[in-house]
């Protein structure tokens, strides 16, 4: 009788044992989800912020504009360029440290009318963000760049109007002299332990075993800070735009031409246009800029100024 | 100490018993049926000794099944409650994030639109003399309009809209390529305004003409950034 007595309490306990084990590990599993889902959003929302609090890094009259940018914890902010579609796309994943691990997010916050420079991901809790227009020979768009706060640069040698440049950004992580331990060194013209090389006069920079044009100052910044894939990518997002805009100047010449506004820049804009839609990489910006030189040039002629 | 109370005996029929564990007297409880008597243990045992021996067996497995029941009820409740209280987390949660979502979009519609008028597909640059902010060039932002399928979710807002404030016109006139002199609505996108917008005020100027003379011709306009509540 006891041992009767035994076997159902016991089968009581054993249905209460495994229909609580159920309940606790579909509880223990729902509240990992949410947290994985809260993180994920919290990822997502940060994204969304950062690519909103860019918009006032669009300059007007300004050579250039800087920000810092601080959030609670430590954060990876990861680059993402896409150059399909017709603008291409900047997207931005954002992973940050929870428990001593990053968060494994997928969701990557994408628009279309920002160009961000800086490697691969840049990390840490305060970053600085700096803008500079990019004209050729009508402004194009601002170049953004964006830096960890502890992630020195040191620029050696360089010429007067980039010292001056970097003076008056006043970006606590751009040095010209002081050169700490540590400090990424960039060298204008020779130095030694280099690890970035600028030839300003070539319009080149190497790094990391590649060679990357510019055109100006703001590209020489952007392939100084980027990644050479983030920099082809967004150079060729920028050219997508660039002939885009060409377009647009041409269609412009066309419809102010009723008010007796006559341009003769069709043919060159449209050579422009066709030239910056289809470049490859950045070797081939000098061959635009020569184009862009001799449309500025007439122009600034012109009675009726397109730009 | 048990205590067992018996409830109904019908002679020739089935025999219920159910047991309490409880402190206290033993509980006798008489049903008025006209058939029924109240028994004692010893009587029963006395009078039905195989309905003595069903009867232990009945009392302890029913009382293993309820038991059982009990608790099935008990887990099956405390399931639905952390279920419904799962729900209700995730609505609330939810609500947030949907609310975080249009907070954010106006943010973006406010910061955007004070920076709009100086980006490349509206800005007047130095086309009307010197180089002006917050100077939208209309013949560019017509030629805009013609190919806005290209820029569809360029801006990531629901339309842009430039409204002439000065000189007045009654009623809304929506810009085309041929009444672009005397109109005073532009909507970039072709799309209705829907949501909510931001705006600022502008300078809209474009290459008019006068007796065969050519001249830059300045309006006061609102540009305004809409974009949809989530």
């Amino acid at each position: 009788m006891n041992k009767r007595g035994y076997l159902q309490i016991s089968f009581a306990w054993l249905f209460a044992i495994v229909v609580g084990a159920v309940i606790l590990f579909l509880a223990i599993f729902a509240a990992t989800k949410l947290i994985n889902t809260e993180q994920t959003t919290q990822d997502a929302k940060i994204g969304k912020e950062i690519s909103i609090l860019l918009n006032p890094l669009e300059t007007s009259f300004e050579t250039g504009k800087t920000t810092s940018l601080t959030l609670p914890v430590e954060t990876r902010i990861y680059n993402k360029c896409k150059t399909n579609e017709l603008f291409g796309k900047q997207g931005i994943l954002i992973s940050q440290k929870s428990f001593g691990k990053w968060t494994d997010t997928n969701i990557e916050i994408e628009f279309v009318n920002k160009y961000l420079f800086s490697e691969n991901y840049v990390e840490g809790e305060k970053f600085y963000l700096f803008s500079k227009p990019f004209d050729l020979p009508f402004k194009i768009t601002d170049l953004i760049y964006i830096t960890s706060y502890s992630k020195k640069y040191c620029f050696i040698n360089a010429p007067e109007p980039i010292k001056n440049e970097i003076l008056a950004l006043n970006q606590g992580n751009f040095l010209i002299s002081d050169c700490p331990d540590g400090a990424t060194r960039v060298c204008f013209s020779g130095g030694s332990n280099c690890d970035i090389e600028v030839n300003y006069n070539m319009s080149y920079v190497k790094k990391d075993g590649a060679t990357l044009y510019f055109v100006d100052d703001s590209l020489m910044y952007a392939a100084i800070l980027s990644d050479k894939n983030i920099y082809e990518c967004e150079v060729k997002r920028i050219m997508q735009r660039a002939g885009n805009i060409a377009q647009l100047y041409k269609d412009k010449a066309s419809f102010i031409a009723r008010t007796g506004c006559n341009s003769n820049l069709n043919e060159e804009l449209l050579t422009l246009s066709n030239t910056a839609r289809n470049i490859k990489s950045s070797s081939e910006l000098s061959s635009i800029r020569v184009l862009a030189e001799d449309i500025d040039d007439k122009n600034s002629f012109e009675d009726c100024k397109l730009w | 100490m048990i205590k067992i109370v018996l409830k109904i005996v019908n002679y020739g029929e089935k025999i219920k018993m159910i047991s309490r564990k409880k402190k206290g007297q033993m509980k006798t409880k008489k049903l008025k049926t006209s058939k029924s008597k109240i028994l004692t243990v010893p009587e029963i045992s006395k009078s039905k000794k195989i309905s003595k021996i069903s009867s232990f067996h009945l009392s302890r497995k029913s009382k293993g099944q309820m038991k059982i029941q009990q608790m099935a009820f008990m887990l099956m409740a405390v399931t639905l409650f952390f279920v419904l209280a799962g729900i209700f987390i995730l609505i609330v949660k939810f609500s947030g994030l949907k609310e975080s979502a249009s907070e954010l979009e106006e943010r973006n519609a406010m910061l955007l639109v004070t920076k709009l008028a100086n980006s490349p597909e509206f800005a007047c640059g130095s086309a009307f003399g010197s180089t002006r902010i917050n100077c939208v060039d209309l013949d560019k932002v017509m030629m805009l309009k013609e190919n806005i399928a290209k820029y569809k979710g360029f801006w990531s807002v629901s339309n842009i809209e430039i409204r002439k404030i000065y000189p007045k016109l009654e009623g809304d006139i929506n810009c085309n390529l041929g009444n672009y002199n005397e109109c005073n609505l532009i909507r970039i996108y072709d799309t209705l305004v829907t949501g909510y917008d931001m705006s600022t005020f502008i300078s809209l100027c474009r290459k008019d003409s006068f007796e065969g003379e050519t001249y830059d011709k300045c309006e006061l306009a609102i540009i305004s950034a809409s974009y949809e509540e989530k």
